[in-house]
């Protein structure tokens, strides 16, 4: 049984491939039949700082991050705070459940934007953190433009340059959807229009 | 009584502080010692003395008679001039010499003409004992580190997710050469809410994991540093090793 047949069945009790058997309780053995190359990854395993995820998964964890209910992510950085978000992103009949719901609002609440932004950060900042570097970024570029374009405000106290080049580099990841491209691109747009002192 | 353990078994867990114990002629500490190193020294005998397959396990029996089990000589192992496993092999390798020596002198069925190859100087590290010995250790890792996440009422509900994922996700990939299955599949089916939480739920295995092997390795080791060192040491190993093919 392949792999994509045991992914879909989670009641089948082991995998079979081309060369070996493992059973879902076999994996000693199959150390004792591993050679040097093998168990060097395997003792490779445990080092925190290897990649989680391969490159051609951001796009699935972009899309899935930004399905994500809000409360699951901004809900770990204290009780204050997880009572804050689900008071704020219940608050007005808004109904922001999830990160694309509050990125892609027509008038989203800025202090839910602030968190998402600091969610990021923390993120980015965090030596240990799982989240893929690229989508903490994107998430944090995300919320800064979001506060551009929908409420005309500046959440992020960033110099245009950098915030400018942020921005550009988040525009350019292949993996981000369209909708999100665009509310970049708008921003990008604005804050090149700020630099040009178009804005006070 | 001195018996060959299986596979899933086998691993040094001797610390020193439980070699103290083992020379004060403490019979199942000295039991379980013999057992543990049985299969790493077993592979060592075979590749140093290929002539001496057919008997392995009565020259290991032997070994474990005169030397292991008799009183005061594992005081020999000191801490101080190497690694406890390089001491076990070179007093292996001198006892099989002496052996030869003595049926040699009495007749001649057993000679060093019959073995196929000399055997090599003391210092002459031996790959086929290392190898079994990193095997013993991962393997023991993973057994420890299975029954750990599948321990019923840990604190984590979802803490059997963690050992299944850590296995489809990293282990199968490496022992059968696959694919790692994609994130949209691990999502769907360890019904995962988000990018974080899939991600602490792969570095928990990771954690865990390394928690593992750190104990495994301590125990024959000593303390922190000297695990650390171990656990570089035996990487660079299978990384050569790996390297030569």
């Amino acid at each position: 049984m392949k792999l994509e047949k045991r992914m879909q069945d989670p009641r089948q009790p082991s995998v079979t491939v081309d060369r070996t058997v493992m059973s879902e309780s076999d994996s000693p053995a199959a150390v004792f039949q591993s050679r040097a190359n093998k168990l060097a990854t395997l003792l490779a395993t445990g080092e925190e700082h290897a990649r989680l995820w391969r490159p051609d998964e951001l796009a699935a964890i972009f899309r899935h991050q930004m399905s994500a209910p809000m409360l699951v992510d901004l809900g770990g950085f204290d009780s204050r705070t997880a009572t804050k978000l689900r008071t704020l992103s219940e608050a007005q009949g808004l109904l922001l459940k999830s990160f694309g719901d509050l990125f892609h609002h027509p008038s989203p609440l800025i202090e839910l934007l602030e968190l998402v932004k600091n969610f990021a950060k923390a993120n980015l900042d965090h030596p240990e953190s799982g989240l893929p570097g690229e989508i903490a970024a994107a998430l944090y570029y995300t919320s800064i433009a979001a506060a551009l374009i929908r409420l005309d405000a500046r959440i992020s106290q960033l110099p245009d340059a950098d915030l400018r080049h942020g921005l550009q580099w988040t525009l350019e990841q292949a993996w981000l959807d369209e909708k999100t491209k665009e509310l970049l691109a708008q921003a990008l747009g604005k804050i090149s229009g700020v630099q040009k002192g178009a804005m006070s | 009584m001195v018996s060959e353990p299986t596979k899933s078994s086998i691993f040094p867990r001797t610390d020193w502080a439980e070699l103290g114990r083992a020379t004060e002629a403490d019979a199942p500490c000295l039991d379980r010692l013999i057992r543990l190193y049985w299969q790493p020294l077993k592979i060592f005998l075979m590749a140093t003395f290929p002539g001496l397959k057919q008997q392995a396990d009565t020259l290991l029996q032997e070994f474990a008679e005169d030397k292991l089990l008799q009183d005061g000589w594992l005081r020999k192992a000191d801490q101080n001039r190497g690694r406890f496993r390089d001491f076990l092999k070179t007093s292996l390798r001198n006892f099989v010499l002496d052996r030869l020596n003595r049926a040699e002198a009495k007749n001649p069925p057993i000679s060093l003409e019959e073995l196929e190859q000399e055997p090599p100087p003391p210092a002459a590290p031996s790959e086929a004992f290392d190898l079994a010995w990193a095997q013993a250790v991962l393997a023991e890792t993973l057994r420890r580190m299975e029954a750990d996440c599948k321990k019923p009422g840990e604190d984590q509900p979802r803490r059997s997710y963690i050992w299944e994922m850590f296995r489809i996700r990293l282990l199968e990939p490496i022992f059968n050469d696959t694919v790692p299955p994609a994130y949209d599949q691990l999502i769907e089916r360890f019904g995962l809410k988000s990018p974080t939480d899939a991600s602490n739920t792969l570095l928990s295995a990771k954690r865990i994991f390394k928690a593992h092997l750190s104990r495994v390795i301590k125990e024959y080791a000593g303390q922190d540093a000297a695990a650390a060192t171990e656990i570089q040491a035996l990487e660079d190993f299978l990384i050569r090793l790996a390297k030569r093919g």
